[in-house]
């Protein structure tokens, strides 16, 4: 996933492959686009933006209550206090957890997504069921995803209809007393930051 | 715009997880369409509303057919084609030459390259509301009825519900009119929340609350 531009493959190209292949060939011998452009951008979202990001900031919010308050009150700053941000990121909202609240993200319109601190979105997250079923059957689609919630849990879905975007700051699961930032931050998956599941201490690191 | 891009509490999708469904992408061209459409919006190359709104403008049938890139694809080449950045037909002709098996060209410039990163790490941040917002936290506000032919931000499952402030998210430009180009004054966003049943009616499912955020100009007082 890392090999750059690599454009020699194994198989027959599909129509779109190939359409895709010649806009990008068309601009390089235009001088428009830069293949390093092209190539630094998708480094970028493979290797230094990504959900181990947003893990990073849970993690240090479960340790220290003043940065958990920073970040709630004032997220776009305590997120570049860890050294995240930039485009999708700009003007972020963090929705907490409770016992009784379960918070979860979805953009039915299109599919936006906190890119700085979750990187690029899942196939499902930009697929029609999602979108369309998030703000209208919650419980139905967290069960989808293995995660039944009890009804004395409150679920507030938050639509990204404009420019902002969302994390959601899962509570710290019992077991994990004395644990370090490093050992938290990798059971704060993915789906943890959406609101489609729950972290889990002694959880294989997933998704 | 009503098209089948704005999909909250539409039927028929099916589940909402399935194998494979985990991965951003799956094929290699995948990502380097959405480098290149960043590259579009941020070097200038294309005109129209933005890729988002031409997006919108799809058929609505090969909207549903296409993968995520494959939008990404077609807002990229037709932003383009607007600009006369490329002309048609030759995004085909090249692909007759790739075809042919010519080795594709390259282009070196590595100060593109760095603009464009230091360009994805600038936050862009809104605004705060020039003047005291119309709407204040608690107060019950009304989505406006409406049917915009272009793009707009305001999906059409809360038309017509109330809900509730729960506080202001900055100012921005109502994207209604500026993705094409108006001059407009940024205005109050708003957080609003909505009830389960204001929207969709008794359920199965307890309660639970959907949250927006919606430009002033489409709200209106109770």
């Amino acid at each position: 996933m890392t090999d750059g531009h690599d454009h020699h493959h194994p198989r027959p190209a599909s129509a779109v492959e190939l359409r895709a292949r010649a806009l990008e060939a068309l601009l390089a011998e235009r001088e428009l686009v830069s293949t390093d452009a092209i190539d630094a951008v998708v480094e970028l979202y493979e290797n230094d933006v990504g959900p181990q990001n947003g893990a990073k900031v849970v993690a240090h919010a479960w340790v220290d209550d003043a940065y958990r308050g920073r970040l709630l009150s004032n997220p776009n700053e305590a997120i570049a206090e860890l050294g995240f941000g930039g485009a999708e990121g700009d003007n972020m909202v963090v929705v907490a957890n409770t016992p009784i609240v379960h918070n979860m993200i979805v953009c039915t319109l299109c599919s936006c997504y906190p890119w700085p601190v979750l990187g690029l979105p899942p196939t499902w997250y930009k697929s029609p069921p999602y979108r369309a079923r998030a703000v209208s059957e919650p419980r139905a689609v967290l069960r989808e995803f293995g995660l039944e919630l009890g009804d004395e849990v409150q679920i507030r879905v938050w639509d990204s209809s404009a420019e902002v975007r969302y994390l959601v700051l899962p509570m710290r699961p019992a077991g994990t007393d004395g644990w370090s930032e490093q050992e938290l931050a990798a059971i704060v998956t993915r789906d943890c930051m959406i609101g489609t599941a729950l972290p889990v201490a002694g959880q294989p690191v997933g998704a | 715009m009503d098209g089948v891009h704005d999909m909250g509490g539409m039927h028929g999708f099916g589940r909402a997880v399935w194998p494979g469904a985990d991965a951003a992408y799956h094929e290699r061209w995948e990502p380097r369409v959405f480098a290149i459409q960043i590259l579009v919006g941020l070097e200038r190359l294309g005109a129209g509303p933005g890729g988002r709104p031409v997006r919108e403008e799809m058929d609505p049938a090969q909207y549903l057919a296409a993968s995520y890139y494959e939008r990404w694809l077609y807002s990229a080449e037709q932003r383009l084609l607007r600009k006369g950045t490329i002309s048609p037909g030759e995004i085909e002709a090249m692909m007759e030459r790739l075809s042919a098996g010519e080795t594709e060209p390259e282009h070196h410039d590595h100060a593109m390259a760095e603009r464009i990163l230091a360009d994805l790490r600038t936050p862009m941040p809104m605004g705060a509301p020039a003047e005291d917002p119309r709407f204040d936290p608690g107060q019950r506000v009304r989505v406006k009825r409406m049917h915009p032919p272009g793009h707009t931000r305001c999906p059409r499952y809360v038309r017509g519900a109330v809900g509730a402030i729960e506080g202001v998210r900055g100012a921005d430009r109502l994207p209604d009119r500026s993705v094409y180009g108006e001059q407009v004054d940024p205005e109050p966003v708003y957080s609003v929340g909505f009830s389960s049943e204001e929207l969709w009616g008794p359920a199965e499912e307890p309660a639970w609350t959907v949250s927006l955020d919606l430009w002033e100009s489409y709200l209106e007082p109770v």
